[in-house]
């Protein structure tokens, strides 16, 4: 067994995606020695992952996406202390490795696995990690090379390689739309926030929420079924997308009524933070523990767009690791066992320039980083081929190279933790090739 | 799988997921086909009552037979040139806003919240009572355009003097004049970043936003060479923060400016060009034929929703003549018949709260509750984060209806501070089609029976069935398009 394989720090590029495209997890798998038996002898990713999905009749989990807007600096994030060109892109912005006795130990990074580490504000996470739940996939991204915020989260929501053209839909909604049943609840996804991302444009049975606890029609309480019932009939007819999303909301607000919001209470001692993460990431607890038949909860974290002091253990970015660590950790802790039924993933639009620029920040780069959390995650691995950060390396940009496509990640997810057999529904025109985070 | 017809349409807007589904593809691309019938709602149009929806706010009763009696050119024609009068009770309440009275750096000793609270404020009393409404419309879609996150560091304080210099000031001037105003702004240039954008790697942040987002679009013709060309013209545009000078105006400082030789978009500019360096830039952005495309695709969008495409060409050709006047690209646009022929337009959260403040003549403070039902429905004024502005598309907003219901319930039973509609003085007569007329500003026609049998049965409920009559009138879908 290997203790460490960091294929692709050497080595021709050419050779390297020669590599990537072989249906083996051998140069995928990082950092780790595994078995590459369930891997052997498939030639089709794909019809390995529809035998997955085809096993419909197991219950699917929750899927919760967090995507991180603004493009989310993975380098600083799950940081590559082993390389020395890190060190030298970033004099202001770099990290003290795990052993660097020149400063305290909670300044440091955390090791994951020899190579690579942990920012210090993501150590709530570490305890996922080491108990293999928490899986990280680095060098990940969309093909969409424009570095636009807009096209890169564009492209990803709608599940395409780039964005162009393609359906306007988002590949949740085509999920949704795809493992559709006829019992299905009129709550299967939730977006917490004031609008719908793209990635919900298109669904159905879905609302946009700030609280739960709000979710109700105020008007005096002997009205209330009066009124719901007006609007009933003012929604009824109609093939508009608001008269749709009348009728829907009306569902919801039925569905609903069975539920207390205000009585949840965290178990296992879980502290979420008090940020809009942190309540989106409680309220999906308590969404998922009341049974309702939701199936997908998204949620947004914004700030990631760090060109100004983005700074390293102090600074924007430090602030936001820390609230996306503290809630993943507090949700993972409140889950508890029904962690088994749930997958975490999360993701974002594009990662960061690996020189530093010169207000303490970094630019719009290309490759950056996915967690995938959950009770079926293989964690406790990097996953991904890591093509290294020396300027050799790098694109002509001075960005780091995407080397696992977001949507294998997806994939993975969708067939085998959602029970979906119609990935080509979801991502077209995609052969997905096998990453490994999820059993 | 059973399928509905409805079902069937909604596969059809999903457009990828029908080839998966077998038995429904057939019906649902039929369906898809006629995107445009299954997506928009039908429905009796009033022309002159959609021109006042699409050009203003929204109609405040008798707007519409005043303009009915004016003419529409002659409308048209008065709300393209503002002059310097406004309404007296929204002077007065402006008046109050102490954000609105004092200098950027002063304004520190404000709290934040207080700052925003005025902000928001001042653009609900605006939109409600403001005499040159297509001019406040303007407003919305140049400060979409420009966004600003007003959260971000210290960008509150600066939002105030970006909204009155930058924004309100050039709403209707010529696209470069208004392009040339945002990038000297201080609340810009903090917002993105340039600020920090110096001499040796610079921040490129506002470099890629002002081609991407202000100017030609993504896609136009512009590399990533070209936003770190332009990240380098910009060096040095920064904020004055020396002693004793004018706190937070704009300032060059030639230091921090990266003198070398530039290559923008294939325009060579030699070594030593200071300050001019991006004051270059601009000047090629403003002339550039993708700026004339990018901005006329969004303002036909804005004013004719899925119709605005055909417009296109000939507003930018307009731009292109008049160095973009946007008053000149604006006027065919707004006279023409795509205007009020074609499919509504779902009105955002601010459109339909400022929409139903007018409707019922409410009186507002424009203060801290109402803005509380604004950022329930979605949109709080300056508070998107990403530099795009707040969506446009439906889609993003059909998550957010029951918020709206709750808004407009409250509103019509009086339940917000602040705000309040003297159902007394409006008339209504307890009669349903009245309401509607009232609501609507248009006739009822065969469409909306359902609508006001409703309302009729609302108003014999009881004392408070004004209330809930108004209520179903706001919350009907018709209300929620323009």
């Amino acid at each position: 067994m290997k203790k460490f394989n960091p294929i692709g720090c050497e080595g021709h590029l050419e050779a390297e995606a020669a590599r990537l495209s072989a249906p083996t997890r051998r140069g995928l798998l990082l950092g780790a020695g595994f078995s590459l038996a369930a891997w052997a002898g498939r030639n089709s990713a794909l019809a390995d992952l529809a035998i997955a999905g085809k096993d419909k009749d197991k219950p699917h989990d929750v899927l919760v996406t967090i995507f991180l807007r603004g493009g989310a600096d993975g380098l600083n994030a799950v940081v590559p202390y082993a390389e020395d060109a890190y060190y030298r892109n970033r004099p202001n912005l770099s990290i003290a490795g795990p052993k660097d006795l020149r400063t305290g130990v909670s300044s440091r990074i955390v090791d994951l696995n020899g190579f690579f580490g942990f920012h210090p504000a993501l150590s709530p996470l570490i305890s996922a990690y080491r108990e293999g739940k928490l899986a990280i996939v680095h060098a990940c991204g969309s093909q969409d090379s424009t570095r636009s915020h807009f096209e890169a989260m564009a492209a990803i929501e709608r599940g395409l390689a780039a964005e162009g053209p393609g359906p306007a839909s988002g590949w949740i909604a085509r999920h949704l739309a795809s493992t559709e049943r006829s019992d299905d609840s009129p709550l299967r996804a939730v977006a917490f926030g004031g609008t719908l991302p793209d990635s919900l444009h298109g669904a159905s049975n879905t609302v946009a929420l700030e609280s739960l606890t709000d979710f109700k029609l105020e008007t005096p309480d002997y009205k209330r079924l009066h009124f719901e019932a007006a609007l009933r009939d003012l929604y009824g007819p109609g093939t508009d997308e608001v008269t749709h999303a009348g009728r829907e909301t009306l569902a919801v607000l039925e569905s609903l009524r069975k539920i207390d919001p205000a009585q949840y209470r965290p178990s296992h001692g879980a502290v979420y933070p008090d940020t809009d993460l942190g309540r989106g990431l409680r309220q999906t607890a308590c969404l998922i523990r009341a049974d309702l038949g939701l199936e997908v909860a998204a949620l947004d974290r914004g700030g990631w767009d760090t060109h100004f002091v983005q700074g390293s253990t102090v600074g924007i970015l430090s602030l936001s690791l820390d609230d996306l660590g503290r809630s993943l950790a507090a949700f993972y802790s409140d889950m508890g066992g029904e962690m088994a039924h749930v997958t975490v993933v999360v993701m974002t639009e594009f990662g960061r320039r690996v020189a530093e620029n010169s207000s303490l920040g970094t630019d719009h780069g290309r490759a950056s980083f996915m967690f995938v959390m959950g009770g079926s995650a293989l964690g406790g691995h990097i996953y991904g081929k890591w093509p290294g950060i020396e300027d050799h390396q790098l694109d002509q940009t001075g960005d780091l190279r995407v080397t696992t496509d977001y949507r294998d990640v997806l994939c993975e997810v969708l067939a085998k933790r959602m029970r979906n057999d119609r990935l080509s529904a979801v991502f077209q025109n995609f052969d997905p090739k096998p990453v490994g985070v999820v059993a | 799988m059973d399928f509905s017809r409805r079902d069937c349409v909604r596969l059809g807007l999903l457009g990828g997921a029908v080839t998966a589904l077998g038995g429904c593809a057939h019906l649902a691309n039929r369906f898809a086909e006629h995107h445009d019938d299954a997506s928009l709602p039908s429905g009796d149009v009033d022309a002159t009552s959609r021109l006042v929806n699409r050009l203003t706010f929204g109609p405040r009763p008798g707007d519409v037979a005043e303009v009915k009696s004016a003419g529409r050119t002659a409308y048209v024609d008065r709300l393209l040139d503002p002059d310097e009068s406004e309404d007296l009770r929204l002077q007065f309440l402006l008046g109050r806003l102490d954000v609105f009275q004092t200098s950027s750096f002063e304004s520190q000793d404000i709290p934040e919240r207080v700052v925003l609270r005025q902000l928001q404020q001042s653009a609900i009393l605006r939109a409600t009572y403001g005499k040159h409404q297509l001019r406040e419309r303007l407003v919305d879609f140049w400060t979409n355009h420009f966004n600003i996150y007003s959260r971000k560091g210290l960008s509150a304080y600066r939002k105030a003097a970006d909204e009155s210099t930058v924004i309100r000031k050039h709403a209707m001037d010529t696209f470069p004049k208004l392009l040339t105003a945002s990038a000297h702004s201080p609340a810009m240039l903090m917002y993105l970043d340039n600020q920090g954008n110096v001499l040796g790697r610079p921040n490129e942040n506002y470099a890629r936003e002002i081609m991407e987002l202000h100017t030609m679009g993504v896609k136009s013709g512009y590399t990533q060479k070209d936003v770190q060309e332009v990240a380098r013209c910009f060096t040095g545009w920064t904020i004055e923060k020396r002693f004793l000078h004018a706190r937070w105006a704009f300032r060059f400082d030639e230091s921090l400016h990266d003198n070398g030789a530039k290559t923008v978009l294939g325009h060579s500019m030699p070594a030593g060009g200071g300050e001019k360096d991006a004051d270059r830039v601009l000047q090629i952005l403003g002339q550039h034929p993708a700026t004339a495309r990018f901005i006329s695709k969004k303002l036909c969008a804005y004013f004719l929703g899925e119709a605005g495409e055909k417009w296109v060409d000939r507003t930018a050709q307009t731009y292109n003549q008049t160095g973009g006047d946007i008053r000149a690209m604006l006027r065919p646009i707004l006279l023409s018949q795509e205007l009020t022929d074609s499919p509504p337009i779902l009105k955002r959260p601010f459109d339909y709260l400022v929409s139903a403040l007018r409707a019922l003549d409410a009186d507002t403070d424009g203060g801290a509750a109402i803005q509380e039902h604004l950022a329930k429905m979605g949109e709080p004024l300056y508070e998107w984060p990403m530099p795009d502005g707040y969506p446009s598309r439906t889609s993003a907003w059909t998550g957010t209806m029951l918020p709206r219901w709750n808004f407009v319930y409250a509103l019509s039973a009086g339940e917000i501070g602040g705000t309040h509609v003297d159902w007394g003085g409006l008339q209504h007569g307890h009669d349903a089609e009245k309401m509607f007329e009232l609501t609507h500003a248009r006739r009822t026609s065969a469409s909306d029976k359902l609508l006001v049998d409703k309302v009729a049965k609302e108003f014999k409920t009881g004392d408070d069935g004004v209330a809930g009559a108004g209520f179903l009138c706001l919350a009907a879908p018709s209300f929620q398009w323009r």
